[in-house]
């Protein structure tokens, strides 16, 4: 037979040479297509294998849908739950109350109450709250004490602004009374109407605590027209004394809707001693010089011991007054009180109404947001790393492949 | 040739409809999916095993194909090799292949009395080809698959398969030639 054959030939020999199954092995692999392809796999196969073979059989299209699904279900049960544990139903807008209360240590942060809680319980339930991060021991060693009392400790004496002073630079005293300057802001909203009431119960509430109207201002457009019809307004500045300031800030709260409200802290221990310290010191250096003008023999040696009195003498009365101004500052509370009445609202009959619906699904949808970023910091690393175990192992398995090839 | 793949009555039309594809897919590649594990594998036992394992495989990943990504076939046969090759990787077949192969006469229907020279001769030829060559030879010429499709299959292009084919076919006759 001749050999030589061209490439037709040999791709038909090729097609000739095609193997086929047996009819036993067709006959069975039909009856197994009849039936839908009944898994091989023996009874014992776990729950969890056969679950796997179900996922990496499914699309991803498939998958998106219910991971998606379920995705969005955990965002919801998570804001809801945080929703309910800030205080069932999100009433807008939420109150910020930043309360050291008794506590003689720093500024504190901010703590948020919901509006459907009353000020003063509000304000007691902060007093009593021990998570709040205010912790001051006030006892303390005296050494550290008489080493920072002066410089640093000096320096911070003149500052009444919101910066407080960190722990490790407030000296420790023992058995010395603390000095601590207390301030507080605090909103009310009030009816309309009604702010002349409330200005009448701010008065009623300071003269209670023995304090003193620094100044006041009101504003009442209500019968007015214009952009400020139906508005009203009051300030107050405010000096309470800080022994009362908790029952004069209950008495204040209670008066209208609190709207926010903040009190500091701000102690001032430190200065007070350093500068009760120097003025004992000057009055000391007084009485000496005092002694010795008394001994003095010549003109010129009491002339220079009186141009040196009164030096200290200057010296001790500048100490003196700001001593007087800490202990003022310590014994007076500075209260800055805002109250504001504005048109009428659903709100303020009490009753739900769209402004608060939008509130509330701002509110919302802010935690949702919350809870989805979280979400994806708490998912995304590790379904980075699974993506990139996947694509390793895909290329690690293709190459296998490709080798057992040849 | 064969039945009807089942299908629950209540699927949906969509899957009704899959199923009605992947049955068509059933009956017109059973044969050629065997015949393509067959040469790959040259071993008529594995070569059932991997022909079940596939047509199981490729019904449950059914919903999964794509006809934007090519035709039925070449999706088959994406995962006819990628369960050939598992199983050439599993049982070490790598040696087995290059040692001694079942004969692919005795692995066909074609009548043992018509076994001509050429065909023994073109079966020896075979063995000389790599694992690769193999395999496409398998596709084309065993499984029936146009280049395009063994494009799609081996992840290259249809020009590519069409020139590495040319060469085999050179090859395998030039070693009937140096026989002869």
């Amino acid at each position: 037979m001749e050999m030589r054959r061209d490439n037709f030939d040999i791709a038909a020999e090729l097609r000739a040479l095609r193997p086929a199954p047996t009819p036993a092995f067709a006959t069975e692999l039909d009856r197994r297509a009849a039936a839908g392809f009944p898994p091989t796999s023996s009874p014992e196969d776990s729950a969890w294998s056969r679950l796997t073979g179900r996922l990496r059989a499914a699309s991803p299209r498939r998958l998106a849908l219910p991971a998606g699904a379920a995705a969005l279900t955990a965002v919801v049960i998570a804001t809801a739950v945080i929703a309910i544990g800030e205080g069932g139903r999100p009433t807008s807008p939420p109150r910020q109350v930043a309360d050291t209360g008794r506590h003689d240590g720093e500024r504190s942060s901010d703590h948020r109450v919901h509006g459907d809680e009353t000020p003063a319980a509000g304000h007691a339930g902060l007093k009593g709250q021990a998570g709040l991060a205010y912790s001051f021991s006030d006892a303390s060693p005296t050494a550290g004490a008489a080493a920072s009392l002066s410089g640093g400790a000096e320096s911070a004496s003149g500052s009444s602004s919101n910066s407080g002073y960190l722990l490790q630079t407030a000296p420790s005293v023992t058995g010395a009374q603390r000095h601590v300057e207390r301030g507080a802001e605090l909103v009310l909203r009030s009816g309309p109407g009604e702010i002349a009431a409330a200005a009448k119960g701010v008065f009623a509430a300071v003269h209670a605590a023995h304090g003193i109207v620094l100044s006041s201002s009101i504003h009442d457009w209500t019968g007015n027209a214009g952009s400020h019809a139906g508005e009203a307004r009051a300030a107050f500045e405010l000096l309470i004394p800080s022994a009362r300031l908790g029952d004069a800030m209950a008495s204040l709260s209670a008066i209208a809707d609190v709207r926010s409200r903040h009190e500091s802290t701000l102690d001032i221990t430190a200065p007070t001693i350093t500068v009760s310290d120097r003025l004992k010191d000057s009055e000391a250096r007084i009485d000496g010089l005092l002694a010795q003008l008394a001994s003095a023999e010549s003109d010129g040696e009491r002339g220079a011991v009186e141009a040196e009195l009164r030096g200290e003498r200057r010296q001790a009365a500048a100490l003196r007054s700001r001593l007087d101004r800490l202990q003022s500052r310590s014994n007076f509370a500075r209260v800055s009180l805002r109250v504001e009445s504005g048109r009428p609202t659903a709100s303020d009959s009490g009753r739900w109404g769209a402004g608060d619906a939008l509130d509330d699904a701002g509110h919302i949808l802010a935690t949702a947001a919350g809870v989805a970023v979280v979400g994806l910091a708490i998912i995304g690393p590790p379904a980075l790393i699974a993506l990139l175990v996947w694509l390793v192992n895909r290329t690690w398995v293709r190459r296998r492949r490709e080798q057992a090839l040849g | 040739m064969s039945q009807a793949v089942a299908e629950p009555t209540d699927a949906p039309p969509g899957v009704q409809e899959r199923s009605l594809v992947f049955d068509q897919l059933y009956r017109e590649s059973r044969d050629d999916v065997f015949a393509y594990a067959a040469g790959l594998l040259r071993d008529r036992g594995a070569a059932e095993e991997v022909t079940a394992t596939a047509f199981e495989r490729a019904y449950r990943k059914r919903s999964r194909f794509d006809p934007s990504r090519g035709s039925a076939r070449a999706w088959l046969f994406g995962i006819v090799r990628n369960a050939a090759l598992d199983e050439l990787r599993r049982r070490g077949r790598q040696a087995q292949m290059n040692a001694e192969p079942e004969d692919l006469v005795d692995l066909g229907t074609a009548h043992p009395t018509e076994r001509s020279e050429l065909r023994l001769a073109l079966t020896g030829a075979l063995d000389t080809l790599s694992g690769g060559e193999r395999e496409l030879v398998a596709l084309k010429f065993f499984a029936g698959l146009a280049n395009a499709e063994i494009g799609r299959v081996l992840g290259t292009s249809e020009s590519n398969v069409g020139t590495k084919l040319h060469r085999i076919v050179n090859k395998l006759r030039e070693a009937l030639d140096g026989d002869a």
